[in-house]
């Protein structure tokens, strides 16, 4: 049964970027709340406040005590989470379609009359400093910090959590002032979908954030990447070695985009690809083997890594090198076709998600400033061609890279 | 053919089960092996065996070298993995739903293998690496402990792993033989879901696996007894948090009583739960639960945390204390009725892909032999109150001590 799926895209009257996508027959509904807030914004001496601001603003409102807010929730059965990122706090809610209002004005609350009383701000930094101590006994979490900091530069490559220090150094105050620097309709993008009224799902949403904040332009921005190459390596007492490399890549909104993401799934995308193939199938080397890329706005960077014991790492990490580096090489048509239904497919598969495709639309209005759409998106994929790949390496050579270990021993040898 | 419960059951002539859920407002669908057997149907010296396989299924068969197998299942965009567990092996894939012939014919053959023993020992290193990095996780650590101080000597207590010494150890012959004893259509079932016509289900099983050869079913497995008591605890120097759980009695997969079990864990270390307000927004710990851990004839009900070393005592009294208040108190309405909201939420969430749905049907398959119906799920929950509850708790007491788990950098309790 195919029933057709509409995109809709406005600026509310209240100053909030809005964008739906009405799918008739789904169960449930999601909503995504994009705030322009993210970890950049946080001063260097407060690393960590974006997070605490995201963990606290849950914990009252005017009219309501933390748990008042939690109970508010369920009441309706909604699933309501938020996530810092480096330039935008994520709010993300799903529940039954007639929940819809009740969410929209719920959240509304939480985000335009948060009391961050006194002991819930003081209880988020001390969860935050024992999450930096749960991080040493995450190595893959670990790893990716240490070189976030490489790949994005100091200010772009920041983490959630801050450091012991900069958690010590955020006051009450700092929450409040960040909360209200940041926070407001017009630094707001808000995304549905579902089995909705999008004209009344629309007229409510203004409603909710009518007079929320200042009116700023420009609310997302670009933050240039300070990318510094080399190998560097911290030790820690663990069974594995982590591997992880980078290396610059193009931005969601390059044209180059499609291009690159079918070059990633001919290198990680299924147990075909030729990372899992050559490091784990062929030499056995590791259990866990991937590529992957990321996007801030405007940015965007390749990533490689595998774990394996000591003794295996050197080997490893000369395979993962080579295996990047061949590509511009040896690519075959076959190998250019699977990689591309990889992702088609799974267009259509995990396309029966609401919740996904909620996701994916928040992201495109995000990057793009408009929805994509799945045919749009498809068709882009579908036209990508092995003298594309090719053209994309030559002209996106992988020239510069930066590795970072964790582990018993540092690489030896290891030319990046 | 028989229509139970809303979804719809044929067996082959040889034995192998098909259950299908027709789920027609989606575009794909999930299909998967079921495989009655995992970590505590293998001997001491084969710990670790059924995991093994599980990753030897993707080595080779009659008709498909490692490299085939994986090129089809990506030449079809297919979201897929297999899994083993204590009780039981589990294979799928998530296909656009014009793929499904393609992709049950794959898992079928897979169901085949050869266990090529040129791959045999590649791999015995692919697993001994998994094993390292199973060991870097404080998580799986304790997990393993738990099982190995609860039911000592019991097949339960085994990682599904295995060992490094296990695995080492290990000959392809071995394996084989298992895969053989095991891999049969009297020990397995196909499961689909998703926009499928279970007619044409059938008529591809019997296509695909109608010529499979049945044997006799798997050794009868021995109930564990667990006194629930005392202190296990284990030192890694390495972790910088303290693992700390607590265990009570609780009903098995198989028992009726389950569904109660889930809601009083829910209430206790769920979301918005007592855990939430009393321990982590008091800042004892930042990560607290409560769970049932269930098997076929088995069931533990586990208040577990992760905190600083120092404040194990404190993380242990707090949920000590949240138990006994709820065993003494009993649960409210409201709490009912939040965790009954949710659960309704979810259960939506679950029915829009075919994935999701063939995931939560498993273990209800491999107890009942039939899975429930979203509807006879809310069911069980719509006739939950506090008195419901109160009966549970006098058959399900969470009284005393229980047995005190303790993973981490502190040699504690002493």
């Amino acid at each position: 049964m195919e029933r057709s799926e509409t995109y809709h895209h406005r600026r509310l009257d209240c100053g909030i970027e809005f964008a739906a996508l009405e799918m008739p027959g789904r169960h449930t509904v999601a909503l995504n709340v994009r705030v322009a807030a993210g970890m950049v914004d946080e001063h260097e001496s407060k690393l960590g406040l974006g997070n605490i601001v995201e963990q606290t603003i849950t914990k009252g409102t005017d009219s309501k005590s933390a748990r008042d807010v939690s109970d508010a929730f369920d009441a309706i059965g909604a699933q309501f989470t938020g996530g810092v990122g480096r330039q935008s706090t994520v709010f993300r809610c799903s529940c039954l379609p007639e929940y819809l209002d009740r969410a929209g004005a719920l959240i509304a609350e939480v985000l335009r009359t948060p009391t961050f009383p006194e002991d819930s701000f003081a209880v988020a930094v001390q969860l935050a400093q024992q999450e930096l101590t749960a991080m040493e006994d995450d190595p893959q979490e670990l790893a990716s910090r240490l070189i976030a900091r490489h790949a994005y530069g100091p200010r772009l490559g920041r983490h959630e959590l801050g450091t012991k220090e900069t958690l010590a150094a955020i006051t009450r105050d700092d929450v409040v002032e960040y909360w209200k620097n940041h926070y407001g309709a017009a630094r707001m993008q808000i995304c549905v979908g579902g089995a909705i009224d999008v004209d009344a799902v629309a007229k409510a949403i203004d409603k909710q954030f009518q007079g929320f904040g200042n009116r700023s332009a420009d609310a997302f921005e670009n933050i240039p990447v300070e990318f510094s190459a080399g190998v560097r390596h911290q030790d820690k007492a663990l069974e594995q070695e982590h591997i992880l490399m980078c290396w610059p890549g193009v931005s969601a909104t390059d044209p180059e985009h499609s291009v690159e993401r079918v070059m990633l799934g001919i290198l990680s995308g299924g147990m075909s690809s030729r990372l899992f193939t050559e490091v784990r199938e062929k030499q056995g080397l590791v259990y866990w083997v991937g590529a992957w890329n990321e996007h801030p706005r405007g940015a965007g960077m390749m990533f490689a890594g595998a774990s394996t014991t000591p003794a295996r790492c050197d080997q490893t990490a000369r395979t993962l090198l080579r295996e990047i580096d061949r590509l511009a090489e040896d690519i075959t048509h076959e190998e250019l076709e699977r990689s591309k239904i990889g992702i088609t497919a799974k267009m259509q598969t995990h396309g029966d998600i609401t919740r996904a495709r909620v996701g994916e639309l928040s992201g495109d209005i995000y990057h793009h400033g408009r929805p994509i759409g799945v045919e749009e998106r498809k068709a882009e994929i579908e036209a990508v061609t092995i003298d594309d790949v090719r053209r994309y390496l030559a002209t996106h050579p992988r020239d510069k890279l930066c590795v970072q270990t964790l582990g018993p021993r540092a690489l030896e040898e290891f030319r990046a | 053919m028989t229509q139970s419960n809303g979804f719809h059951e044929h067996t082959l002539k040889n034995g192998l089960r098909i259950i299908v859920e027709t789920m027609p407002h989606v575009r794909s669908a999930a299909a998967g092996f079921l495989v009655r057997t995992g970590a505590r149907d293998e001997t001491p010296e084969l710990a670790g065996v059924s995991h093994f396989v599980e990753h030897m299924c993707f080595k080779g068969t009659a008709k498909r070298g490692w490299e085939q197998i994986t090129r089809d299942f990506d030449d079809m965009g297919s979201t897929y993995n297999a899994y083993t567990s204590k009780e039981r092996t589990v294979y799928f894939g998530w296909v656009r739903v014009e793929d499904l012939e393609r992709q049950i014919e794959l898992l079928a053959d897979m169901m085949q293998s050869t266990m090529p023993t040129e791959e045999f020992d590649m791999e015995k290193n692919v697993i001994l690496e998994e094993i390292a990095m199973s060991d870097d996780s404080l998580e799986r650590k304790v997990y393993d402990l738990l099982h190995e101080r609860l039911y000592p000597g019991h097949p339960l207590s085994w990682p599904v792993l295995g060992t490094t010494a296990s695995i080492t150890a290990l000959s392809r012959d071995s394996l084989h033989g298992y895969f053989v004893d095991r891999y049969h259509p009297r020990n397995m079932v196909l499961i689909v879901t998703g926009a499928v016509e279970p007619k044409a289900v059938y008529d591809m099983a019997q296509r695909i696996c109608g010529d499979w050869t049945p044997a006799e079913p798997r050794p009868a497995r021995t109930t564990p007894t667990s006194a629930l008591t005392g202190i296990h605890k284990g030192v890694v120097d390495r972790f910088q948090r303290q693992a700390v759980g607590v265990l009570y009695p609780a009903p098995s997969a198989a028992d009726e009583d389950r569904d109660i079990g889930d809601l009083v864990a829910s209430i206790l270390g769920g979301r918005n739960s007592r855990f939430f307000w009393n321990i982590i927004q008091t800042g004892i710990a930042a990560n607290v639960a409560a769970g049932r851990l269930d098997y076929c004839d088995a069931g533990l009900m586990l208040a577990f945390g992760f905190t600083e070393p120092d404040r194990a005592d404190e993380l242990l009294d707090a949920m000590r204390g949240q138990i006994k208040k709820l065993q003494d108190e009993g649960v409210t309405d409201d709490e009912v009725q939040r965790v009954r909201n949710r659960v309704a939420t979810s259960l939506a969430s679950e029915g829009e892909a075919p994935y999701y749905r063939f995931s939560q049907m498993i273990q209800e398959i491999d107890v009942f032999g039939v899975p429930r119906t979203v509807e006879e799920r809310l069911a069980v929950l719509e006739k939950a109150t506090p008195a419901v509850v109160r009966e549970y708790l006098a058959r399900w007491p969470l009284q005393g001590d229980g047995a005190v788990i303790s993973l981490g950098p502190r040699d504690w309790p002493v």
